[in-house]
C-alpha cells in the first residue's frame, strides 16, 4: 500500500508515542530468552530476538481466559477487548495468526478470540537473528502472510514501514515518517530476502508432498512407535506451538463457593487424557490411548489434516517445538525427513 | 439436510449457556438419571434427533448429552446423565425445579430424508438408547413417513435397562418390531441373553434398510459386519459416536476423528464418510 521511511533517532519516540494511546505488546529480553509482553518502556524492545518462548497468540488465545462468569445462577460473558498492538511479529509467526484467525472463525464464530482480534493493529518486523531451530524458510512457502497490517524493516539508518490496512496507516501519524524513496523499499526487499534460505534445518520436500505421504504413513504402526518412544506426554510441544489452538474448560469456584468462572486453558493433544472419556464406574475409553497414536495425531494436525481449510501445512517453521521438546524428539524437520524416508 | 443441522447462531459469546428447569427427574438404573427439562425462558429448543447439547452446572462444568426425546414432543425435551464424572454426579444430585445451563443444539443429527420412506433399524446398546430414543420417538410419532420400523437393545444386564416403561410399550406395539436382549441373565429375566449381534438371526431385513448405530465403541465393528452379510450399503448405515466433546463448537479437539470434528461434523455420521477414517470405529 503506502513505504514510509523513519529515522533510528525517530524510533523509540514513536513507539513511546504509541504506548500513550493504547497498549502495546512486543519483543522483550528475559534473561537469556524472549517474549511478547506489554511494554513498559520504548527502551525495552528487541527487534533483533531469534524466537520468543511462546508465540503471540497469547494476545487474543490467552493461556488462561475467563469465558463465562457467574455468581450464583445469574452468568455473563467476559468478552472485553482492549486496543492493542501487537508489535515485532515475524513473518511466520503472522503466517500462524491467520491461521487461528480463520479456525475460530469459521462454522461458529468465537468471539472469545475474535474480538480482541479485532482490536489488534499487528506490526510485523524483520527477522534480525534466525533461530537455531528454524526452518520457516522451507515450509509452507505457497502461503503468504497476510493479517498484519503493517511490516517494519530495519535497514542502514532506520526503519522502512511498509502499511497494508487503514488500521497500518494510522500509525504514521504518531511518529515522524517521510515517504520512503524507491531504493528504500529496494533495499528492505532485499533485507527481507537476504534471510530465505538462511535456516539451519530445512525439510526436504514440499508441503504438498509432505501432506500426503505423511497422511499416507498413518498405518505404519512401528514407525509411530519408534518415533514416541522417549515422549514424555508433557505437552510442551502443544503449548509452544503457534497453530495450536485446542484447549480445555474447566469451572473455577471463587473462595465465596457461590462465585466463580469457566474459564478455558491450553490444552494438549500429547497429553494421555486428551482423548479420553469416561465410561460406566471406573471404567474409561481412551481414543488415543498410546504415545505413538498421540504423536501421529500431532503431525497429522500439522502436516495433513488442515491442509485443505488453511490452504498449506498447520506448521510455520518456528522451531519453537524443537526447543521446547524435553528429549528433543518433538522436531517436524527430523520426523517429516525421516517419515519421508521410510 | 437442513433439519440436521439446526446451529445456536444468536449469542456472540458461544460459550454463554441458556437457563433450563428441571421438570422430572427419574431414575432408571443406579448411576443414570433421566431429566426432563424445559428452557427456563418457555421457548422450545428446536433441535433434530441425534443433536447434541452441552449441559452445565455453574461450578462444575458442562458435559455434551445427547437429547433422549425427539423435537416432535414440544416444550420440554430429555437427556439422561450417567454419573460417573465430576459434573454428571453434581447434576445428577439435581432436584425437580432446579436449574441447570444449556449451550446447543449442537452438531449433525440423522439425516432424516435419507430415512424416510425407507425400512429403518435402529441397534442401540446400553446407554446408546439415549439419543437413538429421539429418533425413535419421532418415527413412532411421524410412523406413516417410514416403512418397517425395527429396534434392537442391548444391556449387560436385565437392571441396567433404561425407560422401562417405553420397553413395555414397544414389545407390545405393532409400530415397532422390537427386540432386546442382556449380555448377562439374572433371574428376573426371560428373554434373548447374549451380545447385541445374536437379535440379527430373529429377523430378517431387507438389503435397502437405513441403520442407525449407537452404543459403546466396542460395539460398533461386530454389527456393522452382520450388516456388510445382509448386503446393506455402507451409504445406509449412520453411526452415531461418542467422544470428549468439551466445546460442541469444532474448536477445542478433543473429539477430533483424524480430519473430523465429531462435535461439528457429527455425532452423527454415515458410514461412508468415516469408515476409511482409521481412528473412527
Amino acid at each position: 500500500m503506502k513505504a514510509s521511511f523513519l529515522r533510528e533517532a525517530d524510533f523509540k519516540p514513536w513507539l513511546a508515542e504509541l504506548m500513550t494511546t493504547q497498549r502495546v505488546v512486543g519483543p522483550v529480553a528475559r534473561r537469556s530468552q524472549f517474549v511478547f509482553a506489554d511494554l513498559e518502556s520504548a527502551d525495552d524492545v528487541r527487534l533483533d530476538y531469534p524466537c520468543t518462548i511462546l508465540p503471540p497468540k497469547k494476545v487474543f488465545f490467552p493461556p488462561v481466559q475467563d469465558l463465562v462468569r457467574f455468581d450464583g445462577n445469574k452468568f455473563e460473558g467476559c468478552i472485553k477487548p482492549v486496543p492493542t498492538v501487537l508489535f515485532g511479529v515475524h513473518f511466520y509467526d503472522v503466517k500462524a495468526i491467520d491461521q487461528t484467525d480463520l479456525l475460530f472463525r469459521e462454522r461458529n464464530a468465537d468471539y472469545n478470540y475474535l474480538a480482541q482480534r479485532e482490536a489488534t493493529t499487528i506490526v510485523a518486523s524483520n527477522i534480525q537473528q534466525i533461530s537455531q531451530r528454524a526452518f520457516w524458510d522451507s515450509v509452507g512457502s505457497e502461503v503468504e502472510p497476510k493479517g498484519h497490517d503493517a511490516f517494519l524493516t530495519k535497514v542502514d539508518g532506520g526503519y522502512l514501514l511498509e502499511t497494508r490496512t487503514p488500521r497500518g496507516e494510522a500509525l504514521l501519524k504518531q511518529g515522524s515518517f517521510r515517504d520512503a524513496s524507491a531504493a528504500e523499499l529496494d533495499l528492505a526487499r532485499k533485507v527481507n530476502q537476504a534471510v530465505m534460505g538462511k535456516c539451519p534445518e530445512k525439510l526436504k520436500a514440499s508441503s504438498k508432498d509432505i501432506a500426503w505421504k505423511v497422511r499416507a504413513a498413518f498405518a505404519k504402526e512401528d514407525l509411530w512407535k519408534g518415533l514416541a518412544v522417549d515422549c514424555f506426554s508433557c505437552g510442551s510441544c502443544n503449548t509452544v506451538c503457534p497453530t495450536c489452538y485446542c484447549f480445555d474448560v474447566q469451572d473455577h469456584w471463587n473462595v465465596d463457593q457461590k462465585s466463580g468462572a469457566r474459564v478455558r486453558t491450553w490444552d494438549s493433544c500429547l497429553t494421555s487424557e486428551f482423548a479420553q472419556i469416561t465410561l460406566a464406574t471406573g471404567g474409561a475409553e481412551n481414543f488415543r490411548d498410546e504415545r505413538g497414536e498421540r504423536f501421529r495425531h500431532r503431525f497429522m494436525r500439522k502436516a495433513a489434516y488442515l491442509n485443505s481449510k488453511l490452504g498449506g501445512p498447520a506448521c510455520v517453521g518456528c522451531g519453537r517445538c524443537s526447543a521446547a521438546c524435553t528429549s528433543d524428539i518433538a522436531d517436524p524437520v527430523t520426523v517429516i525427513n525421516k517419515i519421508l524416508e521410510a | 439436510m437442513s433439519q440436521a443441522q439446526i446451529h445456536q447462531h444468536d449469542h456472540e459469546n458461544i460459550f454463554l449457556p441458556k437457563r433450563a428447569r428441571i421438570v422430572r427427574v427419574e431414575q432408571p438404573t443406579d448411576a443414570e438419571r433421566h431429566f426432563t427439562l424445559r428452557l427456563a425462558d418457555d421457548t422450545d429448543m428446536a433441535f433434530a434427533p441425534g443433536q447434541i447439547l452441552e449441559v452445565g452446572l455453574l461450578g462444575y462444568g458442562e458435559i455434551p448429552i445427547g437429547f433422549a426425546s425427539s423435537p416432535t414432543r414440544k416444550k420440554t425435551f430429555d437427556i439422561v446423565v450417567r454419573g460417573v464424572g465430576r459434573v454428571s454426579k453434581a447434576i445428577n444430585a439435581l432436584k425437580a425445579g432446579d436449574l441447570l445451563q444449556v449451550r446447543g443444539p449442537l452438531g449433525h443429527g440423522f439425516d432424516l430424508a435419507e430415512l424416510r420412506g425407507h425400512d429403518v433399524l435402529i441397534v442401540a446398546g446400553g446407554i446408546g438408547l439415549c439419543p437413538t430414543r429421539s429418533l425413535i420417538q419421532y418415527i413412532l410419532d411421524r410412523r406413516e413417513e417410514f416403512r418397517r420400523f425395527i429396534l434392537f437393545y442391548g444391556t449387560r444386564e436385565p437392571k441396567l435397562q433404561l425407560f422401562v416403561d417405553d420397553l413395555t410399550k414397544w414389545r407390545g406395539s405393532k409400530e415397532v418390531e422390537y427386540f432386546e436382549t442382556v449380555d448377562r441373565s439374572d433371574p428376573t429375566w426371560q428373554g434373548n441373553v447374549g451380545v447385541i449381534t445374536t437379535l440379527f438371526p430373529k429377523v430378517k431385513l431387507d438389503a435397502d434398510t437405513r441403520v442407525v448405530i449407537c452404543g459403546p465403541p466396542v460395539m460398533f465393528r461386530f454389527v456393522i459386519r452382520e450388516l456388510d452379510n445382509i448386503g446393506i450399503s455402507r451409504e445406509h448405515i449412520f453411526v452415531d459416536l461418542e467422544r470428549r466433546m468439551k466445546c460442541g463448537l469444532g474448536k477445542c479437539g478433543h473429539c477430533q476423528i483424524n480430519d473430523k470434528y465429531c462435535c461439528v461434523d457429527g455425532p452423527v455420521f454415515s458410514y461412508a464418510s468415516i469408515g476409511n477414517l482409521e481412528e473412527a470405529i
